[in-house]
């Protein structure tokens, strides 16, 4: 395992078991944070970005469906 | 606590649900009978006269009520450039026959293979509906197509969320359904046989790309991909937020890049064969380069997880994935963007990538002319043991009526050649060129 997999691995783990154990129910009057546009991920950026990287790269997907519909070089 | 919260706030984010899940718009432009557009322009150049693109991409929003909207999307790119042919570099200059374009070009000795003839158009488009149906249920069908010069795509995608737990959980499942066609400039060639000899090639100075007649002569071929999607939205606290997604993906039919081909090389030497060394290859004696081939079906699997995290001003987003499939290819992918809220109107939002991949099982930077020919095999560097790294960042300013933003990024690979390619005189080059690229975006997000 690199040093890399170990450090996804705890991560991973670390957010599933807060999401899994450590929430409480946020109210809707609490959302104000949550509600920021930032807080949002630009879809038009992300799928800009998952082309570019489809293109050059051997994978895709992830945070969407996996693509395709290219013939890149 | 809970007193000294501004009212006004606390009763504009009453109003938003989670929309943390894509393709679902950003909480801002849920305004009922605004249209949104999103334009942006992108320039994407590679060194050493790679590939460079310039694209314009559009995409429209308009919510018709509360519980429906729409999402148009349209893409234009227009590509030139050159691109690796698979070949390896020796100590010789190499004339190779345009595979995309019916042209011969010459590679100088030393120097990685390039296929400078790469020219295309490509157009692009989608169309998804969004409906909310019950309390706290929403689905959205779309349909995608692309075109360029040699390939075409459509496919439909479907997916159905739910919120629950006072909406701090969104659960989502998705299917897209694709179906490309695939016409090769001069037909497919027929997998792991040679490349045609400069002067074996009727009308070896033929056309362009943009000149012929769609492909060629050969039939053309096809492919299916399948994605599956499953993910959970979670708020965790007031501040942050976890998505976790897991997609399963299965392509079949022609996956080859029928532009790509491996150097075949004398195993001790390391300098290339000639044809009349592999069995039943005809015409002029000249050096040894075979069309590559894939397997005709591919299965991928990836984990996705992303936390994101608001603090007073400023937000962060940190996220993971890990990819593996059947050809034998594993990845790992992490990036974090920070958004510094600078002001009211301004921001700036650095961003780092990082990626690394293992080698296809079939990939191989050369071939050994005393070995069989295996089933399968590529040369193409994007199947390569493989490092990139991005450093970028976007500034962003708001206007009373949108936002300018502009991204700047730079990208660099590096791939690694298969082990034991580097043999005699292969060993005095650089078998995989490094590649690097700027990307620049240009952006201007408005309502009317």
């Amino acid at each position: 395992m690199t040093p890399f997999r170990i450090a996804l691995f705890t991560l991973f783990t670390a957010l599933t078991g807060a999401a899994a154990t450590g929430c409480t129910a946020v109210q809707p009057w609490e959302r104000d944070l949550h509600a920021r546009a930032d807080m949002t991920p630009d879809a038009q950026d992300a799928a800009i970005d998952d082309h570019i990287y489809f293109s050059k790269e051997a994978s895709s997907g992830g945070r969407g469906f996996a693509g395709g519909g290219c013939g890149c070089n | 606590m809970q007193l000294k919260k501004p009212i006004g706030a606390s009763l504009a984010a009453a109003t938003c649900g989670l929309l943390g899940a894509l393709p679902a718009a950003p909480a801002a432009a849920q305004e009922v009978g605004d249209w949104d557009i999103d334009s942006s322009l992108l320039l994407y150049g590679e060194d050493n006269d790679r590939v460079k693109d310039v694209s314009l991409d559009i995409a429209i929003h308009r919510a018709l009520d509360e519980d429906r909207s729409f999402n148009l999307n349209f893409t234009v790119d227009s590509l030139t450039g050159a691109t690796p042919n698979g070949a390896a570099p020796t100590n010789e200059p190499q004339t190779f026959t345009g595979a995309s374009s019916g042209k011969s070009y010459t590679v100088p000795a030393g120097e990685v293979p390039l296929d400078p003839s790469f020219l295309d158009t490509r157009i692009a488009g989608s169309a998804n509906w969004q409906q909310g149906f019950g309390e706290a249920s929403r689905w959205n069908v779309g349909l995608t197509f692309s075109d360029e010069y040699d390939y075409s795509h459509i496919g439909a995608n479907a997916r159905l969320e739910h919120d629950f737990n006072l909406k701090n959980t969104t659960v989502y499942l998705g299917v897209a359904y694709g179906q490309d066609e695939i016409n090769p400039v001069g037909g497919a060639p027929v997998p792991l046989t040679p490349l045609p000899g400069p002067s074996d090639t009727p009308g070896g100075e033929g056309e362009g790309e943009g000149e012929d007649d769609g492909g060629g002569g050969g039939p053309s071929q096809s492919k299916d991909v399948t994605d599956l999607l499953v993910g959970v939205t979670q708020i965790l606290s007031r501040r942050s937020l976890l998505e976790l997604s897991f997609s399963y993906g299965r392509s079949s039919g022609y996956l080859n890049d029928p532009y790509k081909i491996l150097s075949v090389v004398d195993p001790v030497t390391g300098l290339p064969a000639y044809t009349d060394q592999f069995p039943g290859a005809l015409g002029i004696r000249s050096f040894l380069y075979l069309y590559e081939n894939r397997p005709d079906s591919r299965s991928k699997q990836s984990a996705f997880a992303e936390w994101r995290y608001a603090f007073d001003r400023d937000s962060m987003a940190v996220n993971f994935r890990y990819m593996t499939d059947d050809w034998g290819v594993r990845s790992e992918t992490a990036e974090a963007r920070y958004r510094w809220n600078i002001n009211d109107r301004s921001y700036l939002e650095p961003n780092l990538r990082y990626y690394t991949q293992t080698a296809a099982d079939f990939y191989h930077t050369v071939l050994f002319i005393d070995r069989p020919v295996p089933q399968f095999a590529s040369a193409d560097y994007r199947l390569a043991d493989l490092d990139a790294y991005t450093v970028g960042f976007k500034y962003g300013h708001l206007t009373d009526r949108g936002e300018f933003s502009v991204r700047l990024e730079y990208y660099k690979q590096e791939g690694t050649p298969s082990p034991g390619s580097a043999v005699g005189e292969l060993a005095n080059h650089e078998l995989i060129l490094p590649m690097q690229a700027v990307i620049a975006q240009f952006g201007y997000r408005f309502k009317f």
